[in-house]
């Protein structure tokens, strides 16, 4: 396909958002809720965020796989139960301004939830959705999306780029899916000249110059496996509270539970977001727990991230958002606990007794 | 969820359905309301058939969580009905209960729970009419503040901008004074564990981002030098004594005077001992959030406390350890102001404001896990048989759990604000836990840092004020 690229002022953008809401796709942006900037869907195009100074809270996952979503209802009346299936997206989304992490952390769902068996809700709700990503202008203290494969301007799971520059935007259609959110383009719109792509490097060299993590090497994945048994890892994760803070926050996490709310007359089947850094996530009914420790439960976020890969160059389930750094009350680094726990196994043995 | 034959009113609408008749959900003790509401019945007494019973031991067994439950289920008002004032089968149960129902309603009232809804009663076995009376009179007061608003978070709402909190905390340190705490703090650490007073110093190292400071257990005389000292010394460390003390007999934590409260409750709640602990009590320069002095500094000079075994300041190292039975933690708020704003707000107002803060809740459960007193090995949250507050990650699960979070701390709650901090959301839990505090506060007057003190919520007066029970 051919690569259709335009430079867009803030006007144009909105317009173009505006166009977007009036053709009746639900259009999720980056807004401010008392003072806090999340995704959500927008009632106006005046209320998008298009230069946001941080990346949002948490990142735009639950568009695609909700906290908490109903797979079946059902009402009794009298003997009779009634089963009810969950309604389909009533509406095609757009998911507007999404950092390239977060474009790149909906492919590790996709992985999840299409590969193998396909989950139809999570389906359903993916092939009504397009990606409007927004490359970066600026790294926040606590992203590494380059330290584990990813780039600031990276294009990996977007429909279509907004790219911020000096002045306005650029705006290029990655897939074909990107392309039929067109109708007609509007013919105001500037064509952007091929050597714009001299600037989308330079912003890339330059937000990437930001960042000052050193890279997670693809071969320390299977040093951490090696390692599972570690001491260090007692030591890495003593801090850690137990709370999901980094597992819900995360683009990537896609643990869940299955659990039901009823009533008398009417219950639901639900599945709500859960975390392998709560206690009870591996509890079993019998009262053992493979994973009794937070040291264990701690360690499991951590090699989920960055090692279990069915294939060695298979790339880590983080990208980088940073946001588990900022986030952690106790102020614990998954990249800091990686190096640490590769030095550690490397230099003791991978054997060293816990 | 949906709910069966139960209406919700549209939220800002106020409209109410017509034909529409209020749910309302009665619990009441078995050994004196429900044996008055049968009296009624014998004696032919008439009253609205509105009113669902449930029958309970006594109102010492009812527990908010009943309330919440009534409430998410869609009932439009709940009406608590127990024995009169020394008349309890259990001799106090109805007294202790007077007291949670008290702190309570003020926060239903105050995240925006309509009073009407919500109603108390002495009731006894013989007040047959009294019953009948009662019923009548929450029904129509249930009617005239109409259906329950939704759980939901509202839409297209600007918000409400609540008073800035000033200026103010404790006198800002030099790079040069800081430098020397620093060092203060270390040699103390240092000689703590070389005498091995302790097994263990919990104190504050450098983070990963710039300006954070994030716990360090130092076990090791010699490598005090990690630890640290400055505005981003944010967590309450009391939450890690727990777990130190499985492996140290006696541990020391580095402590700013607003984590003393914690500690206070964790010795008066029987957590830990006073000996197992060396309090190490910093002069303090105020902890950051984001790139401004916290909210609870405004109000602090900053001095260490003379409780701690260790005081330590610019001007060197001290052995303290004051008889705590006189001190007191004397912390006017600073967000008072914002808490009277949003009481002046109408219910609508309130209950839209603290629905789109609980709408933000992810349940990732970390004001729980910051907590230092939030340390039940199960808790209610994760417990589903029964399930009192609903797993579902939206407003209805949301509210049960953070209100239910606030009310198992009222009157505990020490206002560390470790769970405002945490929440990734934003959800001011530190508005909630202080509204309780000064509730508490008001009726049963300040608990100090003595941990020989019983906390108000455990306790009772046959005095107590009851203006609100019918």
């Amino acid at each position: 396909m051919d690569r259709t690229q335009w430079l867009l002022t803030e006007s144009q953008l909105r317009e173009w958002v505006r166009s977007l809401l009036d053709a009746g796709n639900s259009v999720v942006a980056p807004v401010e809720e008392d003072g806090v900037l999340l995704f959500r869907p927008l009632t106006s195009e005046e209320r998008a965020i298009l230069a946001p100074s941080g990346k949002t809270r948490w990142s735009p996952k639950e568009f695609l796989f909700p906290r908490s979503e109903p797979l079946y209802r059902y009402t009794l009346d009298g003997g009779e139960v009634e089963i009810e299936n969950p309604p389909a997206p009533q509406r095609p989304q757009v998911l507007f301004g999404v950092r390239s992490c977060d474009a790149g952390g909906l492919l590790r769902l996709d992985e999840i939830f299409l590969s193998g068996t396909k989950d139809p809700l999570y389906a359903a709700r993916r092939e009504s959705t397009t990606v409007v990503s927004m490359a970066c202008a600026a790294a926040d203290p606590e992203c590494f999306c380059t330290a584990v494969g990813g780039s600031p301007v990276g294009e990996e799971g977007s429909d279509l780029q907004l790219v911020p520059l000096e002045e306005g935007w650029l705006l290029r259609v990655l897939t074909e899916k990107g392309e039929a959110l067109f109708g007609d383009v509007d013919e105001r719109w500037q064509d952007a000249p091929a050597a714009i792509a001299k600037e989308v490097e330079k912003l890339e060299r330059r937000v990437a110059g930001q960042i000052e993590r050193s890279p997670v090497k693809q071969e320390w994945s299977k040093t951490l496996e090696d390692g599972f048994e570690h001491e260090a890892w007692d030591r890495l994760a003593q801090h850690c509270l137990g709370c999901s803070v980094c597992a819900y926050v995360c683009p990537s996490c896609s643990c869940f539970d299955m659990n039901h709310e009823a009533n008398a007359w009417c219950g639901e089947q639900c599945r709500s977001w859960d975390a392998c850094t709560f206690a009870i996530f591996t509890h079993h009914a019998s009262g053992h727990n493979p994973r009794s420790t937070h040291q264990e439960r701690y360690r499991q976020r951590v090699l989920h991230k960055f090692a279990f890969k069915a294939e060695d160059d298979e790339p880590f389930r983080c990208v980088g958002c940073g946001r588990c750094v900022a986030l952690c009350p106790a102020g614990l680094d998954i990249v800091d606990t990686v190096t640490a726990a590769v030095a550690a196994i490397r230099e003791e043995g991978a054997d060293a007794a816990r | 969820m949906t709910e069966a034959n139960v209406t919700v009113a549209e939220s800002g609408t106020g409209s109410v359905p017509e034909g529409w008749q209020p749910h309302i959900v009665a619990l009441v003790c078995n050994w004196c309301s429900y044996a008055g509401a049968d009296m009624a019945g014998t004696t032919r007494l008439e009253y609205p058939a509105n009113v669902r019973m449930v029958r309970f031991p006594c109102t010492g067994r009812m527990s908010p969580l009943m309330i919440l439950k009534a409430f998410e289920q869609g009932a439009d008002g709940v009406l608590v009905s127990g024995c009169h004032p020394g008349d309890c089968h259990y001799v106090q149960g109805n007294l202790v209960a007077r007291r949670r129902f008290t702190i309570f309603r003020s926060l239903m009232d105050f995240i925006g729970i309509d009073l009407r809804r919500l109603h108390f009663a002495w009731v006894s076995a013989a007040e047959g009419h009294k019953w009948a009376r009662v019923v009548s009179d929450v029904t129509a007061a249930v009617s005239e503040a109409g259906p329950l608003p939704a759980f939901e978070s509202p839409e297209d709402w600007d918000g409400v901008e609540l008073p800035s909190v000033g200026d103010g905390g404790p006198q800002e340190l030099t790079a040069d004074q800081l430098d020397l705490l620093r060092a203060n703090l270390r040699r103390a650490a240092s000689e703590v564990l070389a005498a091995k007073r302790v097994g263990v110093v919990i104190g504050y190292g450098a983070g990963s981002l710039p300006g954070q400071n994030v716990p360090k257990l130092v076990t090791d005389s010699s490598a005090c030098e990690i630890l640290d000292w400055g505005h981003g010394c944010v967590n309450n460390l009391s939450t890690y004594i727990g777990d130190a003390l499985e492996h140290n007999d006696r541990v020391a934590v580095v402590v700013k005077t607003c984590d003393l409260g914690a500690i206070t409750g964790l010795i008066r709640e029987d957590q830990v001992r006073r000996d197992q602990l060396l309090l190490i009590g910093m002069q303090c320069p105020g902890v950051h959030s984001g790139s401004a002095l916290a909210a609870k500094c405004l109000s602090c000079s900053g001095d260490p406390h003379p409780i701690c075994d260790l005081v330590v300041s610019v001007d060197g190292v001290h052995e303290s350890c004051l008889d705590p039975s006189d001190a007191a933690l004397d912390m006017p708020d600073a967000r008072d102001e914002q808490i009277a704003y949003l009481e002046s707000l109408p219910y609508a107002e309130r209950w839209r404001y603290w629905q789109r803060q609980f709408g933000r809740c992810l349940r990732c459960y970390a004001c729980r896990a910051a907590c230092p007193l939030c340390y039940c090995s199960s808790c209610i949250a994760d417990k589903h048989r029964p399930q009192w507050v609903p797993t579902s990650i939206d407003n209805a699960g949301n509210s049960t759990w953070n209100i239910i979070r606030a009310i198992h701390l009222a009157g505990r709650c020490s206002g560390c604000d470790e769970c405002a901090r945490a929440c990734p959301a934003d959800i001011r839990l530190d508005l909630i836990n202080r509204k309780l505090a000064l509730e508490v506060e008001r009726q049963y007057g300040r608990v100090g840092l003595d941990p020989e003190e019983k906390s108000a919520l455990i306790d009772f007066r046959m005095e107590d004020s009851e203006e609100f029970i019918l």
